[in-house]
This record gives C-alpha cells, sequence and structure tokens, in this order.
C-alpha cells in the first residue's frame, strides 16, 4: 500500500487533541503547508513540540489550535519573536512547558530508546527548573545514581503521537533525506508512534538505494509521505530554498494583535483553497524561483 | 581622546582574548560569533567553533539572521544534531568555553533570557533558554557578553534561565553543576568573579571610562580592587579583520 498522500489526506489523521511534534526551527524547515492545513481543517486542542520554538508552532498557536506546547524557547531569530506564543504564555491561555534546547531533545532521545527516563545536567539550579515543577511535576524527578549515589535530575521520555517532519527528498516508502543540521528531527521521528513526512520532491526508491547511509528517517516509522515543493515557506529549506524575508516581516507584523493575526489567516489561510492556493497567492511561479538556493551556498 | 574603534568592536575583540588555541567554544549569534572568528583567524587557528542545533566549524562568507540561516552553516565541517554538539560534545564535557548574552545579569553571573517583568504577575515573554542554559550547565567556563545598563546589570533579576554561580559561594557545586561564568564584557567594562564569594569583581575598564562612572551605571556593588588597569584597545590588524572580512555588513556588531 503505499504512503503517497495528498497533504489534505495527511492532516487528516491527525486527530483533535494530539501531540505532534514540528520539524521547525526558527525560520527553517518550519512545516507551515501542514500547519496551514491544520487551521483550514480545524484541528484543535494539540499538543505541540519541539526544542526550539519555531514559526509552525507560533501559526499554530496563532489560530488557536494550540493548548499545551513543550519546547526550549524560541524565536524567528532577528526578524522577532514568536508573538503569537508569547501572548499566550503572557495571558495564560497556552499552557506553556519551558526546557532548554538539550533537555527536549534528550526527552526525545529516551522516547526514541524505549528508555523509562533519562538523567541530565541541564535544568538544575535554574527557575526553568521551578516552573516545571511547578506545571509539569510529573515529568520530572531527583533520582540518585545507582552506582555513585549522586543526585541527578531526571526526565520522562516525550513520545508524540505523531512526528511531521519536512525534508529534502524522500521515496514513496518515506525514506527521508535530511540535508543540513538536523537538529531534534531524528529523535522526533524515532520517539514517535508515527511520522509524517513532507518533502520537497518524492524521488525513486532507486535513487535512495544508491546514497542509503543519507537516510535520516527510515520509512518504517513514516505513516504518509506527501510530496509538498515551497512547503515550508515563507521559511528556508537548506539547499533547496531561501526564506522569503518581505514574507516573514509580513508575518511578523501581521502578529503584532489578536486581530491582525485572524486578518492575516483570513488572507493567506482561510483565504485560499490549498497550498497551491498559497503559493499563488505569495507570488507564484515568479516570484518563487527568486528563492531557490544555490548549488553550492545552499541558500 | 577620539578612539578608532566603537564600543561592540572592544567588546569582540575583548571576547576574542579570552579564547585560546585548541579549545572548543560553543557560540550564539551576534558578538560571540564576532568575538570566535576573530580569535580564530588570529591567534587560536585551530580552536573548534561550535552552533548548538548541529554545526561545527562554519565559515560564512555572508552574515546570517540567526543560527537558523543557511548563511551561518556554510562550508561548515559536521552538520549534525542538538543530541550530537549538546549532548555528545557539551553534556559529555568536551566544551571549554560557552559564549552567553542575555537580558538581564546579577552579581553571581546567573543570566536571564526568559521574561521581563514579574513571572507571577505582569511579563512580557522574551525568548527563553535554547541552548543557553546547557551551555550555562556543562560549559567548563563561560563568557558574558552584555550592555552595560544598569536595567540588564542587576541586583535581582525577573528570572534564571541559565545559572551562573546562583546563591555565590559553593551554591553552584551544590547544585550538581560544574564550571561557572569567569568573565563578563561589558561595553564599559571586564569583571571576573570572586573565588570564594563568587560575587562579580572588577577586573579592567575601558579606555575613556571612569571607574566612577562603570559603579553608577549598574544595579549592583561589584568588588572592585585597589587598582583597575585600562582594557587593552583593538589593535588596527583586529579592527582590519572585524570590519572587512568577519561582518563588513555591520550585521553583529549593531
Amino acid at each position: 500500500m503505499s504512503k503517497v498522500a495528498a497533504l489534505a489526506e495527511a492532516v487528516a489523521s491527525v486527530p483533535s487533541g494530539a501531540h505532534i511534534a514540528l520539524s521547525g526551527f526558527a525560520i527553517t524547515r518550519c512545516t507551515m503547508a501542514f500547519a496551514r492545513e491544520v487551521i483550514r481543517q480545524g484541528i484543535t486542542g494539540l499538543t505541540i513540540s519541539q526544542c526550539v520554538g519555531a514559526m509552525d508552532a507560533d501559526l499554530l498557536v496563532g489560530a488557536g489550535l494550540v493548548d499545551r506546547i513543550i519546547h526550549g524557547g524560541g524565536s524567528l531569530d532577528r526578524f522577532g519573536r514568536l508573538a503569537c506564543v508569547n501572548r499566550g504564555i503572557e495571558n495564560g491561555s497556552l499552557h506553556a512547558e519551558e526546557y532548554s534546547s538539550l533537555s527536549v531533545a534528550f526527552r526525545y532521545l529516551a522516547g526514541a530508546l524505549g528508555l523509562p527516563f533519562i538523567p541530565i545536567r541541564s535544568l538544575r539550579g535554574s527557575d526553568l527548573l521551578k516552573q516545571l515543577e511547578e506545571r509539569a511535576a510529573s515529568e520530572l524527578a531527583s533520582i540518585a545514581d545507582p552506582f555513585t549515589g549522586e543526585d541527578w535530575l531526571a526526565l520522562k521520555p516525550l513520545l508524540p503521537d505523531v512526528a511531521v517532519v519536512q525534508v529534502q527528498i524522500a521515496d514513496q516508502d518515506g525514506n527521508a533525506w535530511i540535508r543540513g543540521p538536523r537538529w531534534d528531527n531524528a529523535e522526533q521521528a524515532r520517539a514517535s508512534r508515527r511520522t509524517i513526512v513532507l518533502a520537497e520532491q518524492i524521488v525513486p526508491g532507486e535513487t535512495i538505494r544508491q546514497d542509503p547511509e543519507r537516510t535520516i528517517i527510515p520509512g518504517l516509522l513514516v505513516s504518509h509521505v506527501v510530496e509538498l515543493p515551497f512547503g515550508a515557506h515563507p521559511t528556508t529549506v537548506y539547499g533547496v530554498y531561501d526564506y522569503d524575508a518581505p514574507e516573514i516581516e509580513r508575518y511578523v507584523e501581521a502578529t503584532r494583535t489578536p486581530e491582525s493575526v485572524r486578518a492575516y489567516l483570513d488572507e493567506y489561510v482561510y483565504g485560499v483553497k490549498d497550498h497551491q492556493g498559497y503559493l499563488e497567492k505569495v507570488g507564484g511561479q515568479q516570484h518563487l524561483s527568486a528563492l531557490l538556493a544555490d548549488p553550492v551556498l545552499g541558500y | 581622546m577620539d578612539r578608532d574603534y566603537t564600543p561592540s568592536e572592544l567588546m569582540a575583540v575583548a571576547g576574542a582574548r579570552e579564547l585560546r588555541d585548541r579549545e572548543v567554544v560553543a557560540v550564539g549569534l551576534g558578538l560571540p560569533v564576532v568575538a570566535s572568528f576573530l580569535a580564530k583567524m588570529t591567534h587560536a587557528p585551530e580552536m573548534t567553533i561550535l552552533f548548538e542545533l548541529g554545526v561545527i566549524d562554519p565559515e560564512p562568507k555572508d552574515q546570517g539572521v540567526g543560527l537558523a540561516d543557511p548563511r551561518v552553516w556554510y562550508r561548515a565541517r559536521v552538520l549534525s544534531s542538538f543530541v550530537d554538539i549538546l549532548g555528545s560534545i557539551l553534556h559529555k564535557g568536551r566544551v571549554d568555553v560557552g559564549f552567553l548574552g542575555g537580558l538581564e545579569t546579577d552579581r553571581f553571573g546567573n543570566l536571564n533570557t526568559s521574561l521581563v517583568g514579574d513571572p507571577k504577575g505582569k511579563f512580557r515573554h522574551m525568548v527563553g533558554s535554547g541552548g543557553a542554559n546547557d551551555i550555562a550547565s556543562s560549559a567548563r567556563r563561560t563568557i558574558i557578553i552584555m550592555r552595560h545598563e544598569e536595567r540588564k546589570l542587576k541586583q535581582a533579576i525577573s528570572f534564571v534561565t541559565s545559572p551562573g554561580y546562583i546563591g555565590g559561594g559553593d551554591s553552584r557545586e551544590r547544585a550538581g553543576l560544574r564550571g561557572g561564568p569567569s568573565k563578563v564584557i561589558t561595553d564599559k567594562a571586564i569583571f571576573g568573579f570572586h573565588p570564594e564569594t563568587r560575587e562579580m569583581m572588577l577586573l579592567s575598564i575601558h579606555p575613556g571610562t571612569t571607574v566612577e562612572d562603570v559603579l553608577d551605571t549598574m544595579g549592583f556593588s561589584p568588588v572592585v580592587p585597589g587598582r583597575v588597569p585600562s582594557t587593552e584597545p583593538p589593535t588596527a590588524d583586529q579592527l582590519r579583520l572585524i570590519r572587512e572580512q568577519i561582518d563588513p555588513q555591520r550585521m553583529y556588531m549593531g
């Protein structure tokens, strides 16, 4: 049975209330087309996790679909902060469990390895730990090293229902290559019950077999593969296209108030039928081809 | 006297001087990038530069908007992951120096990058930790780079995102942490930490400023030794490298 699916079909497989691990990092390889389709389908009550909060999570929070976020802090780099996430934390509407990058990565790693917990040196002596003890007490504990008796902080594994990962290349069975740094994506896919791969390009299985050491996500973890060119727009995909700075600036401007977020969603998400409609809306092929990466530079 | 360099350039040069050849350095974007590349291009050619998301030893030719920008990964020797960089290099204990910036620090070098205001009341949420807490917890030493302002160098900070010497004395060791901040570099002075109390201690003041000015523009009183030397100014060669090669578009130097 082929795993190749349309975006709408892959998104429809995610139930309301699901815990989704997203592949974005700030303004890079964010699952933007996926997030826009989740918003169109109105899948609510989500838990979102990622090591560093990114534009994909911020858009979903801005659309009011996220109850809980688990991350190590985040931003849109120099473009700005995660305005929707920050507003949700400030007014109490978003339940935020804030860690550090490595502590979230270790929680995915424990989940990936099937371990019951993982000890970590990070977080101790910080207010992040005090805040987590109030907000997420069941996720952490103090333990003694069984061999030396030394005190350690132990974290529970993160076990998302689904990892959603935007990649450069995959075959129709979901074997996926990620070019460039992979931050937490390999551990996210392994910790989750299943993975949805969003590929800029689907290639023949033979292409993957010729360079199998490049495969970061094995197809056996994958439930759906969607061919989704410019699926991370306006964020960047290394080696494929650069970020679209004016469109990220438009988003930053739009997320200043809840009202302007709604206007942005009306125009760029609800106002278009699908991903193709969105790409036409932001300028179509001519505009997008100007973003294509130089093969040597990667941007 | 007119100086031919900016406060940011002096901070970057002071940061570079703290780095030694063959050290492994975890870096965030901005001034620390300039300091690290400057060290590597001058006295520390075999230093290793790490970015938390999975980048080792890049040689960017264009400036980027942040660590997520592929511009800053250009010509890297390794592109990997958080578990690789922050796990098997940092958490394992292989990082000599971490560079950290922040919204606020206190006299024990605790850093806030999370929020301003009252965390139990009205506050503005900012960025959070990223890898900063991990670096502050596991690097052999950290260097803090920050503007010298009363609202940034505070008696009490709103939130400890990344621990320094916590409450001073041996409280960091008691929390199970190694290392700790070694220097704080501002645009007016360089500070170290008292070996026993772990309070911030004035080490040098930059040319053109006075001890009084340094103390009047911060929110707590550091330890001040009897004699405070002047910070060594940048050399012409260091300034040329910063302006022509490392940050020609002045994206990091403000």
